[in-house]
């Protein structure tokens, strides 16, 4: 069975029904969706199938697939009278797209942005040891005999690593683990982020305190953890845009 | 080139556009010769400040953010449509504070703006 196309006209009924009982549903909503996105999950198969040979594992982009399914369902409009396969389809590849796009980052970052990743890495460190600071853009390009935009096209790719390959750097340094009490004195939200700056992990919970409390540099805190300016650069950004997200959720 | 060197950017209060602001304020700390730990400084907080300044905006609102750029300073402006200043004892208000060397906040003619400066650490003023 591929998309829709071997359908009977019973089953296309039973759509249909179902897609105007969402209008109306308040507490089976999720009980209706739920048979819908069973309905159409060969239509995910299908779709996800162009993409499995591209490094990703297939139960994942059926799994995000799934998610755009979803979320064509919720904003399906009844009256408009159009297939619901027809209607979710871009948002079933958009969302195989996005999740190429956040975590593979070998599909999409040119090849000679990843071939500069490694020689990038060493001039900084060589420049930082030789200028006792991080160097700027200007000398990197000097350094590796390529343009400005190109070494900040290359900066920029390496931050579209996905969280595990992070991980999979380096992980050293021991953590003096400051306290975060007195900092969270002046915040206003300190109730919400005590625990949430509790829940990172011991490292990450050290760079954001010496980045944002102690208003360490970015320098001086790869320094201390023995690791990258760069890898300091990525987990405060991953950080940050985590903490924020979950400030901002409303409190239960 | 002479005087500083200066981009503006307008665009609707949607968080999408975010990496937008973020990807060119690297660019810009580029020019103004900023090391790459503060040009990643710079990145952060424009993004800080570009989301701040949505939150707070009308939905739809126009955002602008003005980078000007010389050696070894960048200044950033970012506004959009507001009423009222944002509390200084947030966490939100300490990271943008220590992202930056100058941290202020204007509201003028019912617009909410946030000025931001990030200067050369290793340079003898």
């Amino acid at each position: 069975m591929s998309g829709s196309t071997s359908w009977t006209g019973e089953s296309r009924a039973r759509e249909h029904e179902l897609l105007r009982l969402l209008v109306t549903a308040v507490h089976d909503r999720a009980v209706i969706r739920d048979e819908l996105v069973t309905m159409h999950l060969p239509l995910v198969r299908h779709l996800a199938r162009k993409y499995a040979d591209r490094g990703e594992p297939f139960e994942d982009l059926l799994q995000v697939g799934t998610i755009g399914l979803i979320t064509a369902i919720d904003r399906y409009d009844v009256e408009r009278g159009n297939e619901l396969s027809t209607f979710a389809t871009p948002y079933i590849t958009g969302e195989i797209r996005r999740h190429f796009r956040d975590k593979a980052w070998s599909v999409r970052v040119p090849r000679g942005l990843q071939e500069l990743q490694a020689p990038l890495r060493e001039a900084t460190d060589r420049l930082t040891r030789e200028l006792q600071r991080s160097p700027t853009v200007g000398e990197l390009s000097a350094a590796l005999n390529v343009p400005e935009d190109v070494v900040l096209d290359a900066m920029e790719a390496r931050h579209s690593y996905s969280a595990s390959s992070l991980d999979q750097e380096l992980e050293a340094g021991t953590f003096a683990l400051p306290s975060i009490d007195t900092a969270l004195d002046r915040i206003d939200e300190r109730e919400t982020l005590g625990p949430l700056l509790e829940a990172l992990s011991p490292r990450d919970r050290q760079i954001i305190t010496r980045r944002f409390f102690d208003e360490w540099s970015q320098r001086q805190i790869a320094d201390e953890l023995g690791i990258s300016q760069m890898h300091v650069s990525r987990i405060l950004a991953r950080t940050l845009e985590q903490l924020r997200a979950q400030l901002q959720e409303p409190a239960d | 080139m002479s005087g500083p060197d200066e981009v503006r950017l307008s665009f609707e209060a949607d968080t999408r556009n975010i990496s937008l602001a973020r990807t060119v304020a690297a660019a810009m700390a580029a020019r103004a010769d900023l090391p790459v730990d503060q040009l990643e400084d710079a990145r952060l907080a424009v993004d800080e400040a570009v989301s701040q300044i949505i939150v707070a905006a009308p939905a739809g609102a126009e955002v602008v953010c003005i980078m000007s750029a010389e050696p070894g300073s960048l200044s950033i402006t970012v506004s959009a449509p507001g009423t009222h200043e944002p509390s200084r004892t947030t966490f939100s208000w300490t990271v943008l504070n220590a992202l930056v060397d100058s941290l202020d906040v204007q509201l003028a003619d019912g617009r909410l703006t946030f000025m931001l400066l990030i200067e050369r650490a290793d340079v003898d003023a």
